[in-house]
C-alpha cells in the first residue's frame, strides 16, 4: 500500500487480488446479498486509491482496509435508506438444489446460520463475521470499531448468546 | 478466577487465543462452576456452527471491473500529469526570455510546421489516423458505460445504457456490464433498459444465449415480456424450452403467460 501511497497505483491489483476474496466473504456475511457485496468490494478499492494519502508508514493495512469498508457499506446502505435483509437468493437457491439426504440436511443447517446470523442486530453481526471470519485479532478489531479490546470482547459475547437464542428459536420453528 | 471474570475471557477461550496460565484457570473455573461450564458449552457450540458458513468467491466481473476502474484511473493520472504541468512550465520557460524571443520562435515553429506539413502531407493517407482516433473514441464510449453502469444512482446507470447505443463492437467486459444490470439489478425501469441496449447487440451468439439465460431470472413481469418480444424479434429458438418452463409456471403472471405462450407459438 506503500508503494500505491507514494504513486505506483498499479500495485493495487496485488492488493486487490489478494483481498478480493476477504472483503467479499465480509460484506456477503454482513449484507446477504452477492451483487451488493461485489458493489461494495469495488468501491472499497476505489476509496483505497482515492484516500492513499491517509494511509501511514506504521499503519496496519489490515485494519485500515477494514475501516474503509466499515465506511462504505455504511454510505451504501445509508444511500438506499434500508435495513439489510435476509438474502431470499441465498433461500431459493439452497431450496431448489437437489442432491442427497446429508447434502440437504447440510444445506439447511448452513441456511439456519445465515437465517439467525441475518436476524442478528447489525453491530452484533459485525462483531462476530469480524471475529468468526476474517481472522482478526481482538486488539484489530478494536481499532476497527474505535473501542477498547474489553468492549470488543463483551460485545462477542453478548452477540453469541443472542445468536443462541435465536438459533434456539428458529430450530423451534422448523420443528412446528 | 470468578464468574466475572470468566465473561471478559470467554472470547479468548472460544477463539482460541488465551495464555497458557489464563486458560488452566478458566478450565479450572469451568470444573467447579457448574453455570459457567453450561453457558461455555452452549456458546461454544454457537461458536462452532458459525464454522459451518462455507466462504464464497466473488464472480468474476468483479475483477474485470477492477482492472477497469485502475486503468482508467491511471489513464487518467497519466493525462493530467501530461497536460497542464508541461504547457505551464513551457509558458514559464518562454515568459522569462522575453517577447523578441516569443516571436522568434513562433515564427520558427510556423515555418517548421509549414515545412513538415509541407513535406509529409502526400505520404499519408491519413486513414490510420482516424481509425485510431475512431479506435480511441470507441474505448472512451465503452469505459463510460462501464463506469456509469456501476454507479448506485439508477438515473446514472441509465446514462450507461444509453451511452452504450453509441458502441458499435462491445468488448466482453461491456457485454458482462450489461448482462449484470439485465440480470440483477435492483430497480425494474434499468433493467427493462437494459433489454433494449442488448437488443442492439442481438446479432452476437453470446448475448442471445445471455438474454435467453435472463427470462428465468426475472422476477418482474415487465422485464419477462420485454425479453419474450425481444427474443421472438430476433428469431432466438433456443428459448423455445424456457418460455415452455414459463408458460408451465402456475404461479406466474397471468400476461406474462399468455406473452410465453405466443412467443412459443411464434419460434416452433
Amino acid at each position: 500500500m506503500l508503494c500505491v501511497r507514494d504513486g505506483d497505483a498499479g500495485k493495487l491489483g496485488i492488493l486487490f487480488e489478494r483481498y478480493q476474496g476477504t472483503l467479499y466473504n465480509f460484506f456477503v456475511r454482513l449484507t446477504g446479498s452477492r451483487q451488493a457485496s461485489e458493489d461494495l468490494v469495488q468501491d472499497v478499492f476505489f476509496r483505497m486509491l482515492k484516500y492513499r494519502h491517509t494511509y501511514q508508514d506504521a499503519s496496519d493495512f489490515t485494519t485500515w482496509m477494514y475501516q474503509i469498508a466499515r465506511n462504505v457499506r455504511f454510505d451504501y446502505y445509508r444511500k438506499r435508506k434500508r435495513e439489510v435483509v435476509l438474502d431470499e437468493e441465498e433461500n431459493e437457491r439452497a431450496s431448489q438444489e437437489p442432491g442427497p439426504v446429508e447434502r440437504l440436511q447440510r444445506r439447511q443447517e448452513i441456511d439456519l446460520v445465515r437465517g439467525a446470523l441475518a436476524r442478528l442486530p447489525e453491530a452484533k453481526r459485525e462483531v462476530l463475521v469480524l471475529s468468526r471470519y476474517q481472522n482478526l485479532k481482538y486488539d484489530q478489531i478494536a481499532v476497527i470499531l474505535c473501542c477498547d479490546v474489553g468492549t470488543v470482547k463483551v460485545r462477542v459475547y453478548r452477540a453469541l448468546k443472542e445468536l443462541g437464542q435465536i438459533f434456539f428459536q428458529l430450530s423451534g420453528e422448523k420443528a412446528s | 478466577m470468578n464468574c466475572e471474570r470468566m465473561k471478559e475471557h470467554l472470547a479468548d477461550y472460544l477463539g482460541d487465543s488465551l495464555d497458557l496460565a489464563t486458560k488452566s484457570e478458566v478450565l479450572s473455573h469451568l470444573s467447579v462452576c457448574a453455570s459457567c461450564k453450561e453457558e461455555t458449552e452452549s456458546l461454544q457450540e454457537v461458536w462452532n456452527r458459525l464454522e459451518l458458513l462455507p466462504g464464497e468467491q466473488p464472480g468474476i466481473s468483479l475483477r474485470a471491473r477492477f482492472y477497469t476502474m485502475l486503468e482508467a484511473y491511471m489513464q487518467g493520472k497519466v493525462e493530467a500529469k501530461a497536460g497542464p504541468a508541461k504547457v505551464n512550465d513551457w509558458i514559464g520557460m518562454l515568459w522569462a526570455k522575453g517577447p523578441v524571443f516569443q516571436f522568434a520562435l513562433s515564427a520558427l515553429l510556423l515555418a517548421l510546421g509549414i515545412g513538415i506539413g509541407h513535406f509529409y502531407t502526400p505520404a499519408r493517407t491519413g486513414d490510420g489516423e482516424v481509425a485510431k482516433l475512431r479506435e480511441e473514441v470507441h474505448n472512451m464510449y465503452q469505459l463510460v458505460t462501464i463506469s456509469l453502469l456501476q454507479q448506485q444512482s439508477a438515473s446514472e446507470r441509465l446514462r450507461g445504457l444509453s451511452w452504450s447505443q453509441r458502441v458499435a463492437q462491445p468488448d466482453p467486459q461491456v457485454l458482462s456490464a450489461l448482462f449484470q444490470v439485465l440480470n440483477y439489478d435492483t430497480n425494474v425501469n434499468v433493467r427493462l433498459a437494459a433489454v433494449d441496449s442488448l437488443s442492439q447487440f442481438s446479432n452476437q451468439p453470446e448475448v442471445r444465449q445471455g438474454l435467453t439465460q435472463a427470462l428465468v431470472r426475472q422476477s418482474s413481469p415487465l422485464v419477462q415480456i420485454a425479453l419474450i418480444d425481444l427474443l421472438v424479434a430476433i428469431q432466438e429458438r433456443r428459448s423455445v424450452e424456457p418460455l415452455k418452463h414459463l408458460s408451465e409456471d402456475q404461479k406466474l403472471n397471468q400476461a406474462v403467460k399468455q406473452r410465453a405462450e405466443w412467443g412459443q407459438k411464434q419460434l416452433s
